[in-house]
């Protein structure tokens, strides 16, 4: 008894004293857990209505009662921005509400629904008629009534394997850059193999280029295989150049391998290599927008996880791909990640080491 | 009087406080095996590592071939085959693909059986590294020294770890390396080694050399100093009896 209790207190030790297996098994969970919990998952399944708001502080009383509504989420803003909202099919409705608005008033609403979900498009009109009806705004007479008329805009159908794609071969691009290059660097360093090539003529300027030359064609391969994929097997409807892509990802790949090499460079074995990639690696992939649309997260997560690169990678993979972008249109998310790839070549060069 | 293939004077390299190696000088004789000797942390990987461009030196000069090392240190690792004392390699590559990939950091194009079959290990040309024997992969490592057809060959304590038999047997493929007429700089812990194999070693101790000179000259001189052992050495020691009931032949193939 007194043997097995000793030789548990000694395995206790020799576990609490390896690092990685306290950060793989204790501090991961609890870490994914944190990060899920900033999600609203309930958000998801609501109705989510776009307002476009010309009648000013005299729709307020109505906006307020739709917003009561507990399946419906509003958003205002302009008449392009909630139509292109829609089109992407972030918003189920898009509702006008025109100047001559009153309260008490009887005037003609507009909405547009996507084609692609009618469903969700009837419901939401429904949802809206019956606000418009409630008692309380009908205190007026019956001619006073408000009438919806909703138009149903041709829109793409978007599947959630369609919005999923683009963001895996974003996430994918990333974990090479990062865990590809912290990893093999790491070992090559320390199993002294580089040590043997310094004492060859080989200019290590050369070595890194072919080490990011084939990493650049292994990412082409990633994105043509992933396409390849999903256009044939998983019906994604592809739209974007492949062209684009190609590039999209090059200049991700760029980003996330100077953050490969910096971690190389501070790293002295793959046991400190894991942790320190997987902090950095691992909220982007639960809050860049791989998985899940960033529409859910909160106000202030959201804000953060926009200027995440794999958020620009995963935005503008997806609008070349799904939403048929050219590069010129998504010229704030390329300079966004051209600022990234920068930054993350700044760090790979201040603490990539040799030894 | 044999030309002189390496030139040392007054090599010092310092980390810290500690001065690792201490201005020594020496020189290496063309087609010489030339032994560097000395208990762990007498400075031998540091020289070694000066002399292979992989340190800096501190103070001091060293030349080869002619060449500064310190002012032309490429120049140098064209004209030098080195082993380190890890003898890894690229994993996924066999090594017939290593041995070619190896020649192309020099600017040539090999042919990796002749080259294996110097150490011989022409059958194995299509295995990975990971597959090979301790005493195999120390050959190995000698081969991709040998790419660049070196005028001097830096070996850091090359038969560490091997069994009787790989070592004797790596023994004859340095010898017959510098019968092929080229310079072979070695480390090592073994004096039995050392004893067979260099022309003269070099006995560093707390980074200085103390004594510099063939083996046979160095046993002499101890003698006529008076110096007798407590226990007279026999005719045959346990590794002759070692030897003797395993044989000579190599195990590791």
């Amino acid at each position: 008894m007194r043997l097995k209790w000793k030789l548990t207190v000694a395995s206790l030790k020799m576990f609490f004293r390896q690092r990685e297996a306290i950060i793989w098994t204790l501090l991961l969970p609890v870490f994914m857990i944190a990060l899920f919990a900033l999600v609203k998952f309930d958000g998801i399944g609501r109705l989510h209505i776009g307002v476009v708001n010309e009648a000013g502080g005299e729709s307020s009383v109505f906006l307020s009662a739709l917003g009561n509504v507990e399946t419906v989420e509003i958003t205002e803003g302009t008449l392009e921005h909630e139509v292109a909202e829609l089109n992407k099919g972030e918003r189920h409705l898009v509702l006008v509400i025109p100047q001559s608005f009153q309260t008490g008033v009887g005037v003609q609403l507009t909405a547009f629904s996507n084609e692609a979900s009618p469903r969700e498009g009837q419901l939401a009109s429904l949802l809206v008629q019956g606000v418009l009806d409630e008692p309380s705004l009908r205190q007026f007479p019956v001619g006073t009534r408000c009438v919806l008329s909703t138009r149903a805009l041709q829109g793409k159908r978007h599947t959630y394997i369609d919005f999923l794609l683009p963001g895996i071969i974003s996430m994918s691009i990333m974990q090479m850059g990062i865990f590809g290059v912290a990893f093999s660097f790491v070992s090559l360093k320390k199993r002294g193999i580089l040590r043997r090539l310094w004492v060859t003529p080989i200019r290590p300027g050369d070595f890194v280029l072919a080490q990011i030359t084939m990493r650049l064609v292994v990412v082409m391969l990633q994105i043509s295989l992933l396409v390849g994929v999903g256009a044939f097997f998983l019906d994604v409807h592809f739209t974007g150049s492949l062209l684009d892509m190609f590039i999209v990802g090059v200049l991700g790949a760029f980003v996330f391998l100077g953050f490969g090499f910096a971690i190389a460079g501070v790293s002295r074995s793959e046991d400190q290599v894991a942790p320190l990639a997987n902090i950095i690696a691992m909220p982007m992939i639960l809050l860049g927008g791989v998985f899940f649309s960033r529409s859910n997260l909160p106000g202030i997560v959201h804000a953060i996880t926009q200027i995440l690169p794999l958020t620009y990678l995963a935005d503008a993979m997806r609008a070349i791909a799904i939403g048929g972008a050219t590069l010129g249109e998504i010229g704030s998310d390329l300079l966004a990640l051209s600022l990234w790839c920068v930054l993350s070549c700044v760090a790979a060069i201040r603490f990539f080491r040799w030894e | 009087m044999p030309e002189s293939i390496l030139e040392v004077r007054n090599l010092t390299k310092k980390y810290s406080d500690l001065v690792a190696v201490n201005q020594i000088s020496f020189s290496v004789q063309q087609q010489e095996i030339f032994g560097i000797l000395g208990p762990n942390g007498a400075g031998k990987t540091s020289t070694l590592e000066m002399l292979e461009t992989l340190r800096t030196i501190d103070a001091g000069e060293a030349s080869l071939d002619g060449i500064d090392v310190r002012r032309n240190p490429r120049e140098v690792k064209r004209r030098i085959g080195v082993q380190l004392q890890s003898s890894a390699f690229f994993d996924k590559l066999s090594l017939g693909e290593i041995l070619l990939l190896f020649g192309e950091f020099y600017g040539r194009r090999i042919d990796p059986i002749e080259l294996l079959r110097e150490v011989e290990l022409q059958e194995k040309i299509s295995s990975a590294v990971a597959e090979l024997s301790g005493g195999q992969k120390q050959r190995f490592s000698i081969a991709v020294a040998l790419v660049n057809d070196p005028v001097l060959l830096f070996l850091d304590e090359p038969t560490t770890g091997l069994d009787p038999q790989a070592r004797r047997n790596l023994w004859t493929v340095i010898k017959r390396i510098r019968s092929e007429g080229k310079t072979v700089v070695l480390t090592t812990h073994y004096m039995d080694e050392a004893e067979e194999l260099c022309d003269r070693v070099a006995i560093m101790d707390k980074g200085s050399i103390v004594a510099l000179a063939p083996p046979s000259q160095l046993i002499s001189t101890l003698l006529s100093g008076g110096f007798t052992k407590t226990r007279v050495e026999r005719l045959a020691n346990l590794e002759d009896v070692f030897l003797s009931l395993t044989g000579h032949s190599l195990r590791d193939e």
